[in-house]
């Protein structure tokens, strides 16, 4: 478009000149009128032609006004009147007449350019705003762009995080109860085989009690030895002594609610603490007081999962008991416990989950126990359960 | 001939299995062997009697199957009865496939073990018989020239002596006496018995 943009250009450029022949040719009418009464008032009219041209036209139609000027005050105005001859007593004036008409036209040019420029450094400078500010709300929006995605990114890595996690714990229970079945089947084995010999040499027509009292036992040791399998199993739950340390229990439930706030908000479930300040420390292990806390926290949010008709809201509690221990609660608003199942909560590998593996809260119940305290739930049906676990407050009775 | 004494061997890694296993095959008046692993069973001297083999699938160093391919390769015929803790069913399969005599779960009630462990050494006594009929036989036909080869491969392809001596270009009598002398050497009490003892041969060569 270069052409159709020239042409106005080239236009406005002639009207320029135009205007400062006009402005001059005007200033001629009016003073040979007005010449009539005045005498000669043609040093009135000319610079104001010349002013009005530079001003409006810019540099080169004022110098145009200003030649023209000079020509048409030479011709018609310095005596001799119409005539091209200046008097030698005319000079002076006629050149200061001419020296005040370009000066006028430079000091007006020179203003007329230093606004333009200053009004094209402040359309500049628009201009420029204008992009700047373009270019950051493109990378605003980038950035929030970059930043869903990442929000996105990081709740898939948390859901994978946490199946993974799920995995895991199936897998070495998996492995545990493979584990345990063969080291208690072996000895279970060997109770069968011995308690089998032991009818058989009994049911001889003389029996050979020597035979029979040594297979009897055999099963014995062999019964001894699946329950000693048992209680190894179990103080491997235990971990038998704890790594205890003096714990705030209060930091340990910050902790924790830290750990499940990702998977309580995908479960539109809101997490709040009512934790007493200034509670005693107790002596723990805090990895393993961590754990039974998310657990009782998991169990709670999964309780909540088929509630739509309210807000789903888990609480989870820490207060002084007694003088000397701490009592900790998670309440949750899910749809409670039946009554007839409340006795079984706690045993090994009971769930009422299709993907639970029953482990959760016996191995809940025995690290507290391990710890001195007490593990309980109270529940009623469709108005959720609460689970509490006490723990003894570590220099013993506060006063 | 007497009845040799079966014996019944029990490989199992822990003790308490191996001595309630080894009770109960006692006391219904069966010798019993035990092992705590398959390579003491393989260094063992084994009597040469009616036997089958108990053995724990899973053992540490030789576990049991692997026990079962090097007997098998060895040409140890012993009837083998697997027992698992795990009862699994590709490695069951395995093993049957390999000819396992039975395959039992732990802990094995002592009544199915027991079955399983004279139907073994019924089957291996059955077998041990024809293999030793067949020995005999490898025996007896091996004792026979090239020449009483050739004779018996033609009587036993239904040809008579013509046209046998026809084919080895001889005469007549002389087929005859080489016949004769087959029938002597290989014990056959008819051309019938021969030809069936000379099929078991060929039948136990093809396997």
């Amino acid at each position: 478009m270069p052409a159709t943009h020239a042409a106005p250009s080239n236009w406005r450029t002639l009207t320029r000149y135009a205007f400062a022949i006009a402005m001059v040719a005007l200033a001629l009418f009016l003073s040979l009128v007005l010449g009539v009464s005045f005498g000669n008032p043609f040093w009135l009219f000319f610079p104001v032609a010349v002013i009005a041209s530079t001003w409006f036209g810019g540099k080169g139609p004022g110098w145009v006004a200003v030649g023209f000027s000079t020509l048409v005050v030479l011709y018609y105005f310095i005596p001799p009147a119409r005539s091209w001859n200046v008097k030698p007593r005319d000079i002076p004036f006629f050149l200061t007449f001419v020296a005040c008409q370009v000066v006028a036209s430079s000091l007006i040019a020179w203003r007329r350019e230093t606004e333009d420029s200053l009004r094209r450094a402040r359309d500049e400078l628009e201009v420029r705003v204008a992009e700047r500010t373009a270019e950051l709300t493109s990378a605003n929006e980038a950035l929030l762009n970059q930043i869903a995605v990442q929000r996105r990114t990081e709740e898939a890595l948390q859901i994978a995080r946490t199946e993974l996690a799920r995995v895991a714990r199936i897998t070495t229970i998996g492995e545990l109860t493979a584990s345990i079945a063969h080291e208690v089947n072996q000895p279970l084995a060997a109770v069968v085989a011995n308690a089998d010999a032991c009818v058989a040499w009994l049911s001889h027509q003389t029996p050979n009690l020597v035979e029979a009292r040594a297979a009897a036992e055999r099963t014995t040791q062999g019964a001894t030895r699946a329950s000693e399998v048992i209680v190894r199993i179990r103080s491997l739950i235990n971990k038998a002594t704890p790594e205890k340390a003096q714990v705030q229990i209060n930091e340990v439930i910050r902790e924790t609610a830290a750990l499940a706030e990702g998977q309580a908000s995908r479960n539109a479930v809101s997490l709040t603490m009512e934790l007493q300040p200034d509670l005693p420390v107790v002596l723990g292990d805090r990895i393993q007081l961590q754990q039974v806390i998310l657990n009782l926290v998991m169990n709670g949010i999964e309780a909540m999962t088929s509630i739509t008709d309210q807000r789903k809201q888990l609480v989870i509690t820490s207060r002084l008991e007694s003088a000397e221990q701490v009592l900790v609660s998670v309440l949750d608003g899910g749809i409670g416990i039946r009554a007839d199942l409340m006795p079984r909560l706690f045993e090994p590998f009971f769930t009422t989950r299709s993907q639970g593996m029953g482990m959760g809260l016996p191995i809940s119940r025995s690290i507290i126990e391990s710890h001195g305290g007490k593990l309980w739930a109270e529940s009623k049906a469709s108005q959720g359960s609460i689970f509490q676990f006490t723990l003894p407050c570590a220099g013993g009775p506060v006063a | 001939m007497k009845e040799l004494e079966p014996i019944v061997f029990v490989i199992d890694d822990d003790r308490m299995v191996r001595e309630g296993l080894q009770s109960l095959i006692k006391s219904v008046g069966l010798r019993v062997e035990t092992f705590a692993s398959a390579q003491d069973f393989l260094v063992a001297k084994r009597p040469d009697t009616p036997a089958c083999l108990i053995l724990d699938v899973r053992m540490p160093g030789l576990n049991g199957l692997e026990l079962q391919r090097k007997l098998s390769e060895a040409n140890a015929h012993i009837p083998i009865i697997f027992i698992t803790g795990h009862g699994d069913i590709p490695m069951s399969v395995r093993a049957m496939k390999e000819g396992a005599q039975e395959f039992l779960t732990k802990p094995v009630r002592g009544q199915d073990l027991l079955d399983a462990v004279q139907k073994a050494i019924a089957d291996d006594r059955v077998l041990r018989k024809e293999r030793a009929e067949l020995s005999e036989i490898r025996a007896r036909f091996d004792s026979l020239t090239p020449r009483e080869k050739e004779v018996l491969d033609l009587v036993v392809a239904g040809l008579l002596n013509k046209q046998i001596a026809d084919e080895l270009g001889a005469s007549e009598l002389t087929i005859k006496t080489h016949r004769a002398h087959v029938m002597e050497k290989t014990h056959a009490e008819s051309l019938a018995h021969l030809v069936r003892m000379a099929e078991r041969l060929k039948a136990a060569l093809r396997k």
